[in-house]
Protein backbone atom coordinates (compact mmCIF):
# COMPACT_ATOMS: atom_id res chain seq x y z
CA UNK A 1 0.00 0.00 0.00
CA UNK A 2 0.79 3.46 -0.93
CA UNK A 3 0.33 4.89 2.88
CA UNK A 4 3.38 2.43 4.29
CA UNK A 5 5.91 2.94 1.38
CA UNK A 6 9.05 3.41 2.58
CA UNK A 7 8.91 7.19 0.68
CA UNK A 8 5.33 8.49 2.53
CA UNK A 9 7.14 7.07 5.85
CA UNK A 10 9.87 8.77 5.31
CA UNK A 11 7.81 12.63 4.36
CA UNK A 12 6.15 11.67 7.64
CA UNK A 13 8.87 11.39 9.85
CA UNK A 14 10.14 14.83 7.98
CA UNK A 15 6.94 16.70 8.65
CA UNK A 16 7.09 15.46 12.10
CA UNK A 17 10.55 16.51 12.87
CA UNK A 18 10.01 20.03 10.85
CA UNK A 19 6.85 20.20 13.00
CA UNK A 20 8.94 20.15 16.32
CA UNK A 21 11.29 22.58 15.34
CA UNK A 22 8.58 24.76 13.92
CA UNK A 23 5.67 24.75 16.09
CA UNK A 24 2.53 26.40 15.62
CA UNK A 25 2.13 29.63 15.99
CA UNK A 26 -0.86 30.44 17.72
CA UNK A 27 -0.69 33.82 19.00
CA UNK A 28 0.43 35.33 15.46
CA UNK A 29 -2.50 33.03 14.51
CA UNK A 30 -5.04 35.07 17.01
CA UNK A 31 -3.86 38.05 16.29
CA UNK A 32 -4.04 38.08 12.65
CA UNK A 33 -7.89 36.65 12.93
CA UNK A 34 -8.83 39.04 15.60
CA UNK A 35 -7.22 42.03 13.43
CA UNK A 36 -9.04 40.73 10.10
CA UNK A 37 -12.65 39.75 11.78
CA UNK A 38 -12.37 43.69 12.77
CA UNK A 39 -11.09 45.18 9.94
CA UNK A 40 -13.64 43.29 7.82
CA UNK A 41 -16.62 43.92 9.83
CA UNK A 42 -15.91 47.67 9.69
CA UNK A 43 -15.16 47.51 6.07
CA UNK A 44 -18.70 45.45 5.36
CA UNK A 45 -20.85 47.51 7.91
CA UNK A 46 -19.89 50.46 5.76
CA UNK A 47 -20.85 48.92 2.51
CA UNK A 48 -23.90 48.08 4.29
CA UNK A 49 -24.70 50.99 5.83
CA UNK A 50 -24.67 53.39 2.83
CA UNK A 51 -26.75 51.16 0.22
CA UNK A 52 -29.78 53.13 1.21
CA UNK A 53 -28.76 56.36 0.48
CA UNK A 54 -26.67 54.91 -2.85
CA UNK A 55 -30.12 53.22 -3.65
CA UNK A 56 -32.28 56.47 -2.84
CA UNK A 57 -29.72 58.91 -5.15
CA UNK A 58 -27.35 56.62 -7.29
CA UNK A 59 -24.39 59.39 -6.68
CA UNK A 60 -21.60 58.15 -8.61
CA UNK A 61 -19.31 59.53 -5.06
CA UNK A 62 -21.03 57.23 -3.08
CA UNK A 63 -20.66 54.06 -5.43
CA UNK A 64 -17.39 54.57 -5.26
CA UNK A 65 -17.10 54.95 -1.69
CA UNK A 66 -18.74 52.52 -0.81
CA UNK A 67 -17.04 49.54 -3.31
CA UNK A 68 -13.49 50.72 -2.01
CA UNK A 69 -14.94 49.18 1.57
CA UNK A 70 -16.32 46.26 0.14
CA UNK A 71 -13.21 45.80 -1.75
CA UNK A 72 -10.61 46.36 1.16
CA UNK A 73 -12.91 43.82 3.33
CA UNK A 74 -12.23 41.40 0.43
CA UNK A 75 -8.55 42.12 0.21
CA UNK A 76 -8.35 41.65 3.96
CA UNK A 77 -10.00 38.18 4.24
CA UNK A 78 -7.54 37.13 1.31
CA UNK A 79 -4.51 38.45 3.09
CA UNK A 80 -5.65 36.66 5.98
CA UNK A 81 -5.99 33.44 4.19
CA UNK A 82 -2.30 34.16 2.70
CA UNK A 83 -1.15 34.43 6.17
CA UNK A 84 -2.92 31.56 7.10
CA UNK A 85 -1.20 29.78 4.95
CA UNK A 86 2.28 30.64 5.92
CA UNK A 87 1.65 29.78 9.05
CA UNK A 88 0.59 26.01 8.28
CA UNK A 89 3.03 25.59 5.96
CA UNK A 90 5.61 26.75 8.62
CA UNK A 91 4.27 23.65 10.27
CA UNK A 92 3.13 21.63 8.51
CA UNK A 93 5.54 21.64 5.47
CA UNK A 94 2.85 20.86 2.52
CA UNK A 95 4.61 22.23 -0.32
CA UNK A 96 2.24 20.49 -2.74
CA UNK A 97 -0.54 22.87 -1.81
CA UNK A 98 1.29 25.74 -2.41
CA UNK A 99 -0.01 27.25 -5.76
CA UNK A 100 -3.53 27.23 -4.64
CA UNK A 101 -3.38 28.22 -1.02
CA UNK A 102 -0.25 30.84 -1.76
CA UNK A 103 -1.15 31.92 -4.68
CA UNK A 104 -4.68 32.55 -5.11
CA UNK A 105 -5.42 34.40 -1.76
CA UNK A 106 -1.96 37.04 -2.73
CA UNK A 107 -3.26 37.61 -6.35
CA UNK A 108 -6.59 38.01 -5.53
CA UNK A 109 -5.39 40.11 -1.92
CA UNK A 110 -3.60 42.26 -4.67
CA UNK A 111 -6.47 42.67 -6.91
CA UNK A 112 -8.99 44.00 -4.42
CA UNK A 113 -6.54 46.33 -2.58
CA UNK A 114 -6.15 47.67 -5.72
CA UNK A 115 -9.71 48.16 -6.43
CA UNK A 116 -9.89 49.65 -3.54
CA UNK A 117 -7.04 52.57 -3.69
CA UNK A 118 -8.25 53.62 -7.53
CA UNK A 119 -12.11 53.50 -6.20
CA UNK A 120 -11.40 55.42 -3.00
CA UNK A 121 -9.06 57.96 -5.23
CA UNK A 122 -11.72 58.13 -7.97
CA UNK A 123 -14.99 58.91 -5.16
CA UNK A 124 -13.06 62.52 -4.56
CA UNK A 125 -11.94 63.37 -7.64
CA UNK A 126 -14.49 62.34 -10.23
CA UNK A 127 -16.02 65.54 -10.00
CA UNK A 128 -12.95 67.72 -11.25
CA UNK A 129 -11.85 64.96 -13.36
CA UNK A 130 -13.88 63.37 -16.21
CA UNK A 131 -11.87 60.00 -16.61
CA UNK A 132 -13.92 57.63 -18.95
CA UNK A 133 -13.96 53.89 -18.69
CA UNK A 134 -12.62 54.17 -15.13
CA UNK A 135 -13.83 50.90 -14.41
CA UNK A 136 -11.85 49.13 -17.27
CA UNK A 137 -8.91 51.10 -16.43
CA UNK A 138 -9.19 50.17 -13.11
CA UNK A 139 -9.39 47.03 -13.54
CA UNK A 140 -6.31 46.48 -16.13
CA UNK A 141 -4.09 48.28 -13.37
CA UNK A 142 -5.62 46.17 -10.53
CA UNK A 143 -4.97 42.88 -12.94
CA UNK A 144 -2.04 44.26 -13.46
CA UNK A 145 -0.44 44.53 -10.40
CA UNK A 146 -1.96 41.40 -9.43
CA UNK A 147 0.33 39.81 -12.13
CA UNK A 148 3.32 41.50 -11.31
CA UNK A 149 3.18 39.60 -7.83
CA UNK A 150 2.40 36.16 -9.52
CA UNK A 151 5.44 36.60 -12.16
CA UNK A 152 7.26 37.62 -9.10
CA UNK A 153 6.34 34.94 -6.82
CA UNK A 154 7.53 37.85 -3.83
CA UNK A 155 4.89 39.39 -2.16
CA UNK A 156 7.46 42.10 -1.84
CA UNK A 157 6.71 43.38 -5.71
CA UNK A 158 3.22 43.59 -5.01
CA UNK A 159 4.12 46.00 -1.59
CA UNK A 160 6.47 48.10 -4.44
CA UNK A 161 3.59 48.43 -6.78
CA UNK A 162 0.77 49.04 -4.62
CA UNK A 163 3.67 52.01 -2.75
CA UNK A 164 3.93 53.38 -5.96
CA UNK A 165 0.27 53.28 -6.93
CA UNK A 166 -0.69 55.12 -3.53
CA UNK A 167 2.25 57.33 -4.10
CA UNK A 168 0.92 58.56 -7.38
CA UNK A 169 -2.89 58.28 -6.35
CA UNK A 170 -2.17 60.44 -3.21
CA UNK A 171 0.19 63.01 -5.38
CA UNK A 172 -2.72 63.11 -7.92
CA UNK A 173 -5.27 64.05 -5.21
CA UNK A 174 -2.90 66.40 -3.33
CA UNK A 175 -2.41 68.32 -6.58
CA UNK A 176 -6.08 68.11 -7.44
CA UNK A 177 -7.22 69.29 -4.26
CA UNK A 178 -4.26 71.89 -2.84
CA UNK A 179 -4.99 73.22 -6.41
CA UNK A 180 -8.88 73.62 -5.77
CA UNK A 181 -8.47 74.72 -2.06
CA UNK A 182 -5.12 75.69 -1.00
CA UNK A 183 -5.80 72.71 2.02
CA UNK A 184 -5.23 69.62 3.02
CA UNK A 185 -8.56 67.90 4.42
CA UNK A 186 -8.22 66.05 7.92
CA UNK A 187 -10.45 63.44 6.10
CA UNK A 188 -7.25 62.93 3.17
CA UNK A 189 -4.67 62.22 6.07
CA UNK A 190 -7.13 59.74 7.33
CA UNK A 191 -6.99 57.96 4.17
CA UNK A 192 -3.75 58.00 3.09
CA UNK A 193 -2.70 56.75 6.93
CA UNK A 194 -5.61 53.88 6.50
CA UNK A 195 -3.61 52.95 2.90
CA UNK A 196 0.01 53.15 4.24
CA UNK A 197 -1.01 51.20 7.59
CA UNK A 198 -2.64 48.31 4.66
CA UNK A 199 0.88 48.42 3.18
CA UNK A 200 2.61 47.94 5.80
CA UNK A 201 0.73 45.23 7.02
CA UNK A 202 1.55 43.57 3.38
CA UNK A 203 4.65 43.48 4.90
CA UNK A 204 3.57 40.34 6.92
CA UNK A 205 3.39 38.50 4.10
CA UNK A 206 7.28 38.48 3.35
CA UNK A 207 9.52 35.84 3.21
CA UNK A 208 11.31 36.98 6.19
CA UNK A 209 10.13 39.20 9.02
CA UNK A 210 10.48 42.98 7.19
CA UNK A 211 9.69 44.34 10.98
CA UNK A 212 9.12 42.46 14.56
CA UNK A 213 5.82 41.39 14.97
CA UNK A 214 5.57 44.27 17.93
CA UNK A 215 5.34 46.89 15.69
CA UNK A 216 3.02 45.33 13.22
CA UNK A 217 1.14 44.83 15.91
CA UNK A 218 1.22 48.40 16.92
CA UNK A 219 0.39 49.18 13.14
CA UNK A 220 -2.60 46.90 13.16
CA UNK A 221 -4.37 48.85 16.11
CA UNK A 222 -3.70 51.59 14.61
CA UNK A 223 -5.40 50.52 11.46
CA UNK A 224 -7.90 49.65 13.23
CA UNK A 225 -8.66 52.99 15.23
CA UNK A 226 -8.57 54.47 11.64
CA UNK A 227 -11.54 52.18 10.09
CA UNK A 228 -13.24 52.80 13.62
CA UNK A 229 -13.32 56.41 12.89
CA UNK A 230 -14.23 56.62 9.27
CA UNK A 231 -16.83 53.97 9.96
CA UNK A 232 -18.02 56.48 13.21
CA UNK A 233 -18.33 59.07 10.27
CA UNK A 234 -20.73 57.12 8.29
CA UNK A 235 -22.38 55.78 10.68
CA UNK A 236 -23.15 59.39 12.27
CA UNK A 237 -24.92 60.03 8.54
CA UNK A 238 -26.72 56.67 8.29
CA UNK A 239 -28.26 55.59 11.20
CA UNK B 1 -20.76 74.71 -15.46
CA UNK B 2 -18.89 71.49 -13.62
CA UNK B 3 -20.15 67.96 -13.07
CA UNK B 4 -20.60 68.63 -9.48
CA UNK B 5 -22.44 71.81 -9.54
CA UNK B 6 -24.81 69.62 -11.96
CA UNK B 7 -24.95 66.87 -9.49
CA UNK B 8 -25.67 69.39 -6.82
CA UNK B 9 -28.72 70.39 -7.99
CA UNK B 10 -30.00 67.47 -9.80
CA UNK B 11 -30.46 65.38 -6.08
CA UNK B 12 -32.03 69.36 -4.81
CA UNK B 13 -33.82 69.60 -7.92
CA UNK B 14 -35.27 65.87 -7.05
CA UNK B 15 -35.78 67.03 -3.68
CA UNK B 16 -37.60 70.18 -4.94
CA UNK B 17 -40.12 68.76 -6.57
CA UNK B 18 -41.01 66.07 -4.00
CA UNK B 19 -41.17 68.59 -1.70
CA UNK B 20 -43.39 70.37 -4.09
CA UNK B 21 -46.09 67.15 -4.16
CA UNK B 22 -45.69 66.84 -0.21
CA UNK B 23 -46.83 70.78 0.25
CA UNK B 24 -49.94 69.72 -1.58
CA UNK B 25 -51.19 67.24 0.30
CA UNK B 26 -49.62 64.27 -1.89
CA UNK B 27 -51.70 64.71 -4.65
CA UNK B 28 -50.79 67.38 -7.85
CA UNK B 29 -51.22 67.22 -10.94
CA UNK B 30 -48.30 67.45 -13.73
CA UNK B 31 -48.92 70.60 -15.03
CA UNK B 32 -48.70 72.88 -11.57
CA UNK B 33 -46.13 70.53 -10.64
CA UNK B 34 -43.92 71.77 -13.95
CA UNK B 35 -44.67 75.33 -12.63
CA UNK B 36 -43.78 75.29 -9.07
CA UNK B 37 -40.63 73.64 -10.21
CA UNK B 38 -39.42 76.08 -12.24
CA UNK B 39 -38.07 73.73 -14.78
CA UNK B 40 -38.17 73.78 -18.67
CA UNK B 41 -40.85 71.34 -20.20
CA UNK B 42 -38.10 69.42 -21.25
CA UNK B 43 -36.31 68.84 -17.80
CA UNK B 44 -39.09 68.29 -16.10
CA UNK B 45 -40.13 65.80 -18.58
CA UNK B 46 -36.87 64.32 -18.11
CA UNK B 47 -37.25 64.11 -14.19
CA UNK B 48 -40.48 63.06 -14.04
CA UNK B 49 -39.30 60.44 -15.95
CA UNK B 50 -37.00 59.19 -13.58
CA UNK B 51 -38.86 59.82 -10.72
CA UNK B 52 -41.37 57.43 -12.27
CA UNK B 53 -38.98 54.77 -13.08
CA UNK B 54 -37.11 55.03 -9.54
CA UNK B 55 -40.11 54.79 -7.96
CA UNK B 56 -40.03 58.28 -6.07
CA UNK B 57 -43.92 59.05 -7.25
CA UNK B 58 -46.75 57.70 -8.53
CA UNK B 59 -49.12 58.43 -10.89
CA UNK B 60 -52.78 57.54 -9.95
CA UNK B 61 -56.17 58.67 -12.04
CA UNK B 62 -59.57 60.16 -9.80
CA UNK B 63 -62.95 58.83 -11.05
CA UNK B 64 -63.13 61.70 -13.32
CA UNK B 65 -59.83 60.43 -14.85
CA UNK B 66 -57.41 63.17 -14.58
CA UNK B 67 -53.86 62.10 -13.72
CA UNK B 68 -52.46 63.04 -10.52
CA UNK B 69 -49.12 62.38 -8.95
CA UNK B 70 -48.21 61.23 -5.72
CA UNK B 71 -44.95 60.22 -3.52
CA UNK B 72 -44.25 56.52 -2.58
CA UNK B 73 -42.97 55.71 0.07
CA UNK B 74 -39.85 55.71 -1.26
CA UNK B 75 -40.35 59.71 -2.12
CA UNK B 76 -40.71 60.23 1.25
CA UNK B 77 -37.96 58.31 2.59
CA UNK B 78 -36.03 60.63 -0.26
CA UNK B 79 -37.06 63.73 1.77
CA UNK B 80 -36.68 62.73 5.19
CA UNK B 81 -33.19 61.05 4.39
CA UNK B 82 -32.20 64.38 1.90
CA UNK B 83 -30.33 66.52 4.77
CA UNK B 84 -28.37 63.03 5.74
CA UNK B 85 -27.48 62.34 2.25
CA UNK B 86 -26.02 66.06 1.81
CA UNK B 87 -23.87 65.89 4.84
CA UNK B 88 -22.85 62.41 4.10
CA UNK B 89 -21.29 63.70 0.53
CA UNK B 90 -20.36 66.84 2.26
CA UNK B 91 -18.46 64.95 5.06
CA UNK B 92 -16.71 62.36 2.72
CA UNK B 93 -16.06 65.09 0.12
CA UNK B 94 -17.83 62.51 -2.82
Amino acid sequence: MYTLSPLFLYRVNLNIRYMLIHPFDYSRLAVELGYTLIVVFFCFMIYIKTREIYDLTKYKGIQYFRITFLFFGLAYLFRFAFVLFLLIRATFDFYSLSFAFKFVPLILSGYFSTMAILSLTYSTIWKKVHLKHTLLISNAIAILISGIAIISVYPISLILSQALLLIFAMSYLIYTQYSQSRKISPLFVLYVMFFLFWIVNLFALGPKRFIPFEIQIIFQILSVILIGIIYYKVYKWTK
Amino acid sequence: MDKIKRKRERLEVIYDILKIIRHHHNSIKPTPLLRYSNLSSQSFSEYLTELLDKGFVKEIDDEKGKRFLTLTDKGFTYLDKYKLILGFIEEFEL
